[in-house]
């Protein structure tokens, strides 16, 4: 029933074809910071976040915010639709570390599969919303905030699905015993505190001044910044165990040729 | 001497529940639905239903009514939805115990996997901008409250192909993980769904949202379901065994 070892066949032959499929882990892993540069050049574009649009600004504003800055918009917005997602790839390769780890059952995978389905989905309501209030800014004002309104809450409220990725990674890591785990205990104490980072975003219906406001420091600076960290973290920590796991296999290969 | 005191000693340091990955989903689950009873029908008194039938000032009213349950409920959800991953794991892992195919656990858990944003993350997104600004056109904040709730009780096919799924590898597994009256419980669950479609043409009556039959016959049906299913999980991990047979009745399972 384990899902454990199903990757690691036996055999010199099996060995060889298991470093064929790092290889391409190690393509989808150095993905990453090319996305990082475009999501970093698109945050920058987009003129909402440059400072955080206001959750006060009166309907008229906010109409005339998108009238103002259409092109920057669109282009910004273009962007994250089309690279957004980039993370996914990055993330099964977690869940490919998870298989590996100590475990009975495929349980934490599942979860893990299920996290990186609903993050995206949400950031892609979001960016459509804020393409949509965009595409006919001369639409009544209030219609237009209703559009940013979807946009912002949606964006905001984006956590359920991150905080649960970090606690069941987390889990994941103190679940796996063996003499060497997958991935260091630190790594799971990080991911908890990343989690907890996030959750004063979950309340950002709550005001709309102050730091639980959409604009706020909590909802925005401090949970955008624990997203980048996490990517950052995350992206040094699972390189190491990727080429971890490609050192072990050749180690293996060449016994079994000397065998 | 030493040597064989930390031999035997450290397996038995290291030792744990091997089973806990699967207690630890069935308790997630657990909390997670006592946190959705408590969310949805006490703190933003969304269930049961208001009605489709109100007018806009009407509306407006239950909006100003429930402001602070609204947006401080949704919060709740917004922190906890994630751990709905654990139930759709554990279910999926029950389909791989079963002496059927993979395609089921995996069909399963995309099928729920993604049924959580528009068959609930939508309305507490769309309920929290509702709340969010009482001073919004009246006709808005109407459509808010159609969005919201119509998405709700209006996204169907995951959960009814999602339980057809469960139904069909019940009836053909032949490891006895559930029994088989559990599998034409999955169909009537699976019907509610249907039953419930009236409720995007009728805005009264016992169709309505918040209809005899579109709502509360289906709340009972879904209330003993997720009973059940809570009961039978708990049972499987009982008689988990790891191995790949029949799974073991209780009585020797506990030995």
């Amino acid at each position: 029933m384990s899902d454990v070892g199903e990757n690691d066949g036996e055999g010199p032959r099996s060995a060889r074809s298991a470093l064929r499929r790092t290889d391409g882990e190690l393509v989808l892993l150095w993905t990453l910071p090319a996305s990082a540069i475009i999501w970093i050049g698109a945050f920058l574009l987009f003129p909402g976040f440059t400072p955080p649009m206001s959750p006060t600004m009166t309907a008229e504003q906010v109409a005339a915010f998108y009238r103002d800055n259409q092109a920057a918009i669109r282009s910004s917005m273009i962007l994250f639709n089309w690279f957004g997602v980039c993370l996914v790839p990055v993330l099964i390769l977690i869940v490919m570390q998870i298989r590996r780890m100590a475990h009975r059952t495929p349980i934490f995978s599942y979860c893990m599969l299920g996290c990186i389905a609903g993050g995206p989905t949400l950031f892609l309501i979001a960016n459509v919303c804020w393409l949509l209030a965009a595409f006919r800014p001369e639409r009544k004002p209030e219609l237009t905030q209703l559009l940013n309104d979807f946009a912002w809450i949606t964006f905001t409220t984006v956590v359920p699905f991150l905080i649960a990725q970090s606690v069941i990674l987390a889990l994941a890591i103190y679940f796996d015993d063996q003499s060497q785990p997958v991935f260091n205990r630190w790594v799971a104490h990080f991911n908890l505190l990343i989690a907890a980072a996030l959750v004063p975003a979950a309340f950002v219906g709550l005001a709309l001044t102050g730091p639980l406001a959409w604009d706020g420091a909590l909802s925005f600076w401090l949970k955008n910044i624990a997203i980048a960290v996490w990517i950052v973290v995350m992206g040094v920590v699972l390189g190491q165990a990727v080429y971890r796991e490609r050192a072990e296999q050749r180690q293996r290969v060449e016994e079994r040729v000397a065998a | 001497m030493s040597a064989v005191a930390t031999q035997t000693a450290s397996p038995l340091t290291r030792r744990h529940n091997p089973k806990r990955e699967l207690w630890l989903a069935w308790w997630t689950l657990v909390v997670f639905y006592n946190f959705f009873f408590l969310v949805f029908f006490v703190i933003t008194r969304v269930q049961p239903p208001p009605n489709p039938a109100w007018d806009t000032p009407r509306v407006v009213q239950w909006f100003h009514d429930n402001h602070f349950g609204l947006l401080a409920g949704f919060a709740i959800m917004f922190v906890i939805t994630g751990m709905t991953t654990m139930s759709n794991a554990l279910i999926a892992y029950s389909m791989r115990r079963m002496s059927v195919s993979r395609a089921f656990a995996y069909s399963y858990l995309i099928l729920y996997s993604l049924s959580a944003i528009p068959g609930m993350l939508l309305m507490c997104i769309a309920l929290t901008i509702g709340a969010l600004r009482p001073d919004r056109d009246p006709e808005l904040i109407h459509w808010i409250y159609d969005f919201a709730f119509l998405s709700f009780v209006g996204t169907m096919g995951v959960f009814l192909i999602g339980s057809l799924v469960w139904m069909l590898a019940i009836l053909i597994d032949k490891n006895r993980v559930f029994p088989k009256w559990f599998g034409y419980l999955n169909l009537c669950n699976g019907l509610t769904e249907i039953v419930v479609s009236p409720a995007w043409i009728f805005r009264g009556g016992v169709l309505a949202w918040n209809g005899q039959i579109a709502w509360w016959l289906d709340m009972v049906v879904f209330g003993i379901y997720t009973g059940v299913f809570i009961f039978l999980l708990r049972q499987m991990i009982q008689r988990e065994d790891f191995g790949t047979g029949p799974l073991p009745e209780l009585s020797k399972a506990a030995l």
